[in-house]
């Protein structure tokens, strides 16, 4: 889309609405003379399509006061670079009266600080607005305020441990050395005073969150993880503290170590949650701040969380519509490529629906609130992957069930084996010494570190590669799958049928057939619709515009062309219809699909479409085959032409003429006898089948039908992609297995090790990292070999 | 030999501290809530402030 910029007797394009601001900063400073050399052969949107009104008397809500002025925060719809924020940055501050302005790459916000005897808002945002990025007021969201400060919360924890943890461990290291070559006495007191000092916050303010949770597991009567972790931590910390003052070597490290390894740990999921969610509170960010509302013959601003359905409000070009709605007047292209992915704007008019988040490119419109913003689409998707992010992967689930096991037996087994070396004369410390080693040894560190880091490792990788697992349980059951399941039109083929051919029933024109066809689907974005309609309009033939059109999903479409009933679909839909004249045969091309038309129940011909099959299609069923999965192909398409395009692409089975929901009941089917299902899809047509399926992909992926069906989304619809994400997630899941293996094998053999007395704490605190970094390596290694 | 290893061990936990609560001021302050522009910041700034 381009903007236009008229002066005088010339009207400028410009690519984006970042060079029109370019310009206008270039104008100002008397240099256009730039432009002359240049050639400018687009047209684009209307002139002054992104002006936008600001007033300060709504704007003033969202001014708090800041040392030295007040301060405003902005979101700036329209960042997509660096030098966009440059831009802005460098703009604001230029607005006299403005003392500083920041903004933030990530979530593209600005934070202006001004002097407000110098400047107004509605001055700052007249200005960010001129050089062509609509501003809005940012709006505190209680909710997302409590993350940031748990964020800086958790932050200030982990930095201190580590900052904490390094001094210790300089002081370990001579103890160590000391313990081997002999250490001055007095020395020893002093460097174990000095761990006792710097271990003390660490265990009892960064490791304060284990320590709460532990205890309300205790209070739940629900041993967890964080128990294991807490009784790790204190155990080691609480001998310490007693041989430091009764003489003896201390296990500091080994406390502040568990701590400082769980918050890492932390820190990393927390940041892979944000970075996964960033984009859509981004994109509700935007479609908040401000609406303007018809009340009477007036426009007042509001907030967007005020506005009812029923309401009209006014949407000037530039803006987002800020809830669900529909144009009750005016007309506009509407880009909603942020809530379908569908690259083009789409013209919309009096009558359409509208999405909020999407934004109004050309015409102001008036739109009739039909959701509450709470309730819009773009707030369902959010969240949608809230929840998808809130699952976990079974596996992790054994790992907590476990712990709930574990966690009492090894302090059974320490206070045993306490008991048993304190019964048999071994001296009060000695026994402490022993039992804490099996404390220590057992700690789950490794157990804890084996599933996260692993699915982390893998989803991030498979990211990179272009897959988007929607959470760490798709990536397992992905890994399980049995049957790979797939759609035909669309997925396996291009999905761009061409008409190849009309074949007119007896005493009919092959055109009428042809006009009648594009009537009936001229209002659908059906490709078959699309083919059909292509070729009419590319062989001059004119077709007036059907009415009362019904469309059944992989059936057909019914409905009035120049007043008489007219239907298109396949051979069984016009058979359900009780169309008359149908012949005996409708003889059908090698790969090819047949569109039956009729007309006042009579049958009129059929056309003749072909699709392509994609290139990389048969490589993918070869890669399942070989991975030992079955394959199936499922088709609403005619039985002999399913077989067919099975063969061709070397899947094992074709079965046609299912509806969309004989689809999805052939996949329950499966999943009774015990399968594990991977249904492959596109579309609106497949959505009951990607959601009947145990893990569901949408190959396409723009509709917001099938992402919010979809388990996994490719971010290209490429079908190699697929091959990558069941390697990964084969891959991640061995991993997971390696690990959790490991640390049980380690469990398994340190604690009688450690029982029997012949290991000492120390030792098992350097086995416990050693097992810890093993397992973090590992998962590392999934992020290594992304192709492989 | 152990007392003035002890004012050593003293003196460099002091001067961490000065670092560690700089890290605090700097967390509180919001330096690190936005990870990707610094990087940038860098690259833009050839023209100085005419001030």
């Amino acid at each position: 889309m381009l903007v236009q910029e008229r002066t005088g007797d010339a009207t400028l394009s410009f690519c984006c609405r970042g060079c029109q601001g370019a310009y206008l900063l270039i104008k100002g400073a008397g240099l256009a003379d730039f432009y002359r050399r240049r050639e400018w052969q687009e047209t684009g949107l209307a002139p002054k399509a992104f002006q936008g009104r600001f007033h300060d008397s709504h704007l003033s809500r969202f001014v708090y006061p800041a040392a030295g002025g007040s301060g405003i925060d902005i979101i700036i719809d329209g960042i997509r670079c660096a030098s966009c924020v440059w831009l802005n940055e460098k703009v604001i501050g230029r607005v006299p009266g403005v003392l500083d302005a920041r903004v933030n790459y990530a979530t593209g916000r600005a934070r202006v600080l001004f002097d407000p005897a110098e400047t107004s808002p509605s001055a700052i945002f007249s200005q960010v607005d001129r050089i062509g990025y609509s501003p809005r007021p940012y709006t505190e969201n209680a909710a997302r305020e409590v993350a940031e400060q748990e964020q800086k919360d958790l932050l200030c924890r982990f930095g201190t441990a580590v900052f904490l943890t390094m001094q210790l461990m300089a002081y370990a290291f001579a103890l160590y050395a000391g313990y081997f070559q002999g250490i001055d006495r007095q020395m020893k007191d002093y460097l174990q005073l000095f761990s006792l000092l710097v271990t003390t916050p660490v265990v009892f303010y960064c490791g304060w969150p284990f320590l709460a949770g532990a205890w309300r597991g205790v209070v739940n009567g629900s041993p967890n993880m964080e128990l294991l972790i807490a009784i790790g931590a204190l155990s080691s910390y609480g001998y310490s503290v007693y041989a430091t003052f009764t003489g003896g070597e201390v296990y500091y490290e080994t406390a502040a170590m568990i701590v400082t390894l769980i918050l890492t740990g932390r820190l990393l999921e927390n940041a892979a949650k944000r970075r996964a969610s960033g984009g859509i509170e981004r994109l509700m960010e935007l479609c908040s701040g401000q609406a303007q509302r018809f009340s009477g013959g007036d426009l007042e601003t509001v907030d967007p969380r005020e506005l009812r359905p029923g309401d009209l409000i006014l949407v000037t070009p530039g803006e987002r519509f800020p809830v669900d709605g529909k144009i009750a007047e005016g007309s506009s292209d509407v880009d909603e490529s942020a809530a379908t992915g569908e690259p083009l704007p789409l013209f919309k008019k009096g009558g359409d629906q509208v999405i909020a988040g999407s934004s109004n490119l050309t015409g102001a419109l008036r739109v009739l609130c039909e959701r509450e913003a709470a309730d819009s689409f773009i707030a369902r998707v959010a969240r949608l992957v809230e929840e998808a992010q809130s699952r976990r992967a079974p596996i992790q689930g054994v790992a907590d069930r476990i712990s709930a096991y574990f966690v009492p037996a090894v302090l059974t087994l320490a206070l045993a084996t306490f008991c048993w070396h304190y019964a048999h004369g071994n001296p009060l410390e000695e026994s402490l010494m022993i039992s804490l080693a099996v404390l220590v040894i057992a700690c789950p560190c490794a157990l804890g570190l084996a599933t996260p880091t692993a699915i982390l490792a893998g989803t991030g990788a498979a990211a990179a590669g272009g897959v988007i697992f929607k959470g760490g349980d798709i990536l397992e059951r992905l890994s399980h799958v049995t049957v790979a399941v797939f759609d035909k039109t669309g997925t396996l083929t291009c999905g761009r049928p061409m008409l190849v051919d009309i074949k007119a029933a007896r005493g009919i024109d092959p055109c009428e057939v042809l006009s009648l066809a594009a009537s009936v689907e001229s209002g659908s974005l059906h490709p078959i619709a699309k083919a059909i309609r292509d070729y009419a309009d590319a062989n001059g033939v004119v077709y007036p515009v059907g009415t009362e059109l019904a469309t059944l999903a992989g059936a057909g479409v019914t409905g009035r062309v120049a007043g008489e009933s007219a239907a298109l679909g396949s051979l069984t839909f016009m058979q359900r219809l009780g169309v008359t004249g149908i012949p005996e045969a409708v003889e059908t091309p090698e790969g090819a699909m047949v569109v039956c038309v009729a007309r006042r129940g009579r049958y009129c011909g059929t056309l003749i479409l072909k699709d392509r099959m994609r290139e990389d299609a048969p490589g993918l069923v070869s890669y399942f085959s070989r991975a030992g999965l079955a394959t199936l192909l499922l088709s609403g398409d005619r039985q002999e032409a399913t077989r067919k395009a099975a063969l061709a692409a070397g899947i094992g089975e074709g079965v046609g003429e299912l509806s969309p929901a004989g689809k999805a009941q052939r996949i329950d089917q499966l999943r009774a006898g015990g399968e594990t299902v991977l249904m492959v899809g596109d579309g609106i047509n497949d959505a009951p089948a990607l959601s009947a399926a145990d893990v569901g992909c949408a190959v396409a992926g723009g509709t917001d039908i099938a992402m919010e069906t979809s388990d996994l989304v490719l971010a290209k619809p490429d079908l190699e992609r697929l091959a990558l994400a069941h390697r990964m997630a084969r891959r991640t899941m061995a991993v997971v297995r390696q690990n959790l293996a490991w640390a049980f094998i380690y469990n398994v053999v340190g604690i009688p090790l450690a029982m029997t007395g012949r290991l000492t704490p120390i030792y098992a605190a350097a086995a416990m990292a050693l097992s810890s970094v093993c397992v973090a390596v590992n998962s590392l290694r999934l992020m290594r070999a992304r192709h492989g | 030999m152990a007392s003035s290893l002890v004012a050593l061990i003293g003196l460099s936990l002091f001067l961490g501290c000065g670092c560690w609560l700089f890290f605090l001021w700097a967390v509180q302050k919001g330096e690190f809530h936005d990870i990707e522009r610094p990087k940038h910041r860098m690259l833009d700034d050839e023209e100085k402030p005419e001030k």
